[in-house]
């Protein structure tokens, strides 16, 4: 087992290698000094690269990073991950995110990835958690009662609009509550 | 020394032989990978946001009414224990680091082990004897339940699951049957049969650790794709892929009676003989004539060993468990002499006992 160049105690799994002043230096890290690791930071004056090329340095290997050793260090980093400060670059490299925040970071880039690791799936078919399917469920009603609202405003039954506002009114509340208390809120 | 007594509850549920298609099927293992919203991963988490995962998912748990559920923190369980927890496949290598923060809860049977900030903050894992995919999900379902109810699960409407690695993203479910293919092996047809089988989605490696050679002909079948596919569909394409590779397997254990009987059985009994007698018995040797012994008595050649006592033979062999056994660290060569030792003391005994009421 290689152990970890940086903090010396963890098995070192996954491998940096740097261009630098022509001098080539590979570092062996686990994965929380990977994760950890300012080695990759971005300087904003290097001339960016593409997604694609960041994909297939990750799925494709090095052969197709060669044209960019040079420039390696230049990288841009792509967006940050405001819980962890995961880059997208980063999370490339090591392969793994740093949080749940980190799929709302990276949301853009992330269909091709799971195309590519999940046999062309992009989204989730299968269990919801309970609370969730609330969330759904209000959020539909939700939609309902605002087309329904509308279909009285045109129809110019303006009490009935006031009443079907208030009723989306409330949900809307309960929503919020359900969303940020992760389901002990008194929903009822 | 009662040998029976240490072997009395040391044996995870999942060791007995039985459930369909025992013969060819050992075990079964759900995983669902979960974490929780507003928390970092374990990787990039720090002990005091670890250790509030611990106490949430440990409180959920344990409140949840179901009783003889045990918890252990990783950096308080001694190191050989440690080491059995994983030949027992109850914890990953990687939980059993004491930098990790990581805990395991167990139930009193084995059946279920829970792993807390392992990659993610909670791995429900399942393992059940025989080919029991829709058993052992349906009980992994129903821990996943329990928790879900108490605790604020990181998901996203279009990426389900979330998960620190994006090969588990979306369902979070991994599968897996671990298979006895000794007759593909001989006949090497399993070579052409691992590229297909990986063509269809699912993951093929051999049964102790990744990447290594398949022990004892000992294979693990799971799927790879976790993101797309419900559940259900999950778990009726592994099945499918397992069913016919039993089929596969039973047919070229037919040919290989029919067409090369006595030197099929030269092989089976060769390997009981060295089982039996053997003074050093190396790993890769004893897997190998296990492997042998329980194709003898799959195919009614030999008929006089206990086929549980096989199965428990398996899981001894395995370095930790016989330094548990002998009480002390033993060097690589006195391991294989105590393995020897086992094997013939155990091989004496014809059946093993009908559980007592307590271990
Ligand atoms: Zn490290
Ligand atoms: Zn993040």
């Amino acid at each position: 087992m290689m152990v970890c160049d940086n903090c010396k105690e963890r098995q070192a799994s996954v491998i940096f290698t740097q261009e630098n002043e022509g001098v080539t230096t590979e570092r062996h890290l686990c994965e929380k000094c990977a994760f950890q690791s300012q080695m990759f930071h971005l300087d904003p004056s290097q001339e960016p690269l593409s997604i694609q090329q960041f994909l297939s340095h990750w799925f494709g290997g090095v052969e197709s990073m060669q044209p960019f050793q040079q420039t390696q260090e230049g990288i841009p980093d792509g967006p940050t991950c405001p819980d962890c400060g995961l880059t997208f670059k980063k999370f490339l490299d090591i392969g793994k995110f740093g949080c749940p925040t980190c799929y709302s970071t990276f949301k853009e880039r992330l269909p091709r990835i799971f195309s590519k690791l999940h046999n062309g799936h992009t989204t989730h078919v299968g269990k919801i958690p309970v609370s969730f399917n609330e969330l759904f469920a209000v959020k539909k009603k939700i939609e309902e009662i605002r087309a329904q609202m509308q279909q009285a405003i045109d129809a110019e039954r303006f009490e009935d609009a006031a009443l079907l506002r208030d009723e989306a009114k409330a949900l809307k509340q309960r929503l919020a509550a359900c969303q940020d208390g992760g389901g002990d809120n008194d929903v009822n | 020394m009662s040998i029976d007594k240490f072997m009395k509850g040391s044996v995870a549920g999942w060791m007995k032989s039985s459930g369909e298609h025992a013969d060819i099927v050992m075990s079964t293992r759900i995983r669902l990978a979960r974490n929780l919203r507003g928390h970092l991963f374990p990787i990039a988490s720090n002990p005091e946001d670890a250790k509030k995962v611990d106490e949430s998912v440990t409180n959920a748990l344990l409140n949840s009414g179901e009783k003889g559920y045990e918890y252990m923190r990783m950096s308080e369980v001694p190191l050989l224990d440690r080491q059995i927890l994983v030949e027992k496949h109850l914890v990953s290598p990687q939980l059993t680091d004491p930098k990790r923060n990581g805990a395991v809860i167990l139930s009193a049977d084995e059946t279920i082990s829970l792993m807390i900030n392992e990659e993610d903050h909670i791995r429900i894992q399942c393992i059940y004897p025989g080919f029991q995919l829709e058993n052992a999900y349906e009980h992994a379902d129903s821990v996943d339940n329990e928790l879900e109810d108490r605790l604020p699960y990181a998901f996203d409407e279009e990426f389900g699951y979330l998960t620190s690695c994006p090969s588990n993203t979306g369902t979070g479910l991994r599968a897996s049957v671990m298979m006895h293919l000794p007759a593909l092996t001989i006949t090497k047809q399993i070579d052409r049969i691992i590229p297909a089988i990986t063509r269809l989605g699912m993951v093929v490696r051999g049964s102790y650790g990744e990447g290594s050679e398949a022990l004892g002909n000992i294979y693990q079948i799971s799927n790879q794709t976790t993101l797309g596919k419900a559940e259900k569909e999950i778990l009726a394409d592994l099945k499918n892929v397992a069913l016919r590779l039993i089929a596969h397997e039973r047919r070229s254990r037919e040919v290989l009676l029919s067409k090369s009987r006595v030197a099929l059985e030269n092989k089976l009994f060769r390997s009981l003989g060295i089982i039996k007698y053997a003074r050093l018995l190396p790993t890769g040797e004893a897997a190998r004539c296990l492997s042998d012994v329980r194709l003898g008595i799959d195919l009614d050649i030999i008929k006089d060993i206990d086929m549980s006592i096989l199965n428990e033979l398996m899981i001894f062999m395995q370095p930790g468990y016989l330094q548990h056994y002998a009480k002390t660290d033993l060097t690589a060569e006195e391991r294989d002499i105590f393995r020897a030792d086992l094997f013939r003391e155990r091989l004496r005994v014809k059946h093993v006992e009908k559980e007592d009421t307590e271990e």
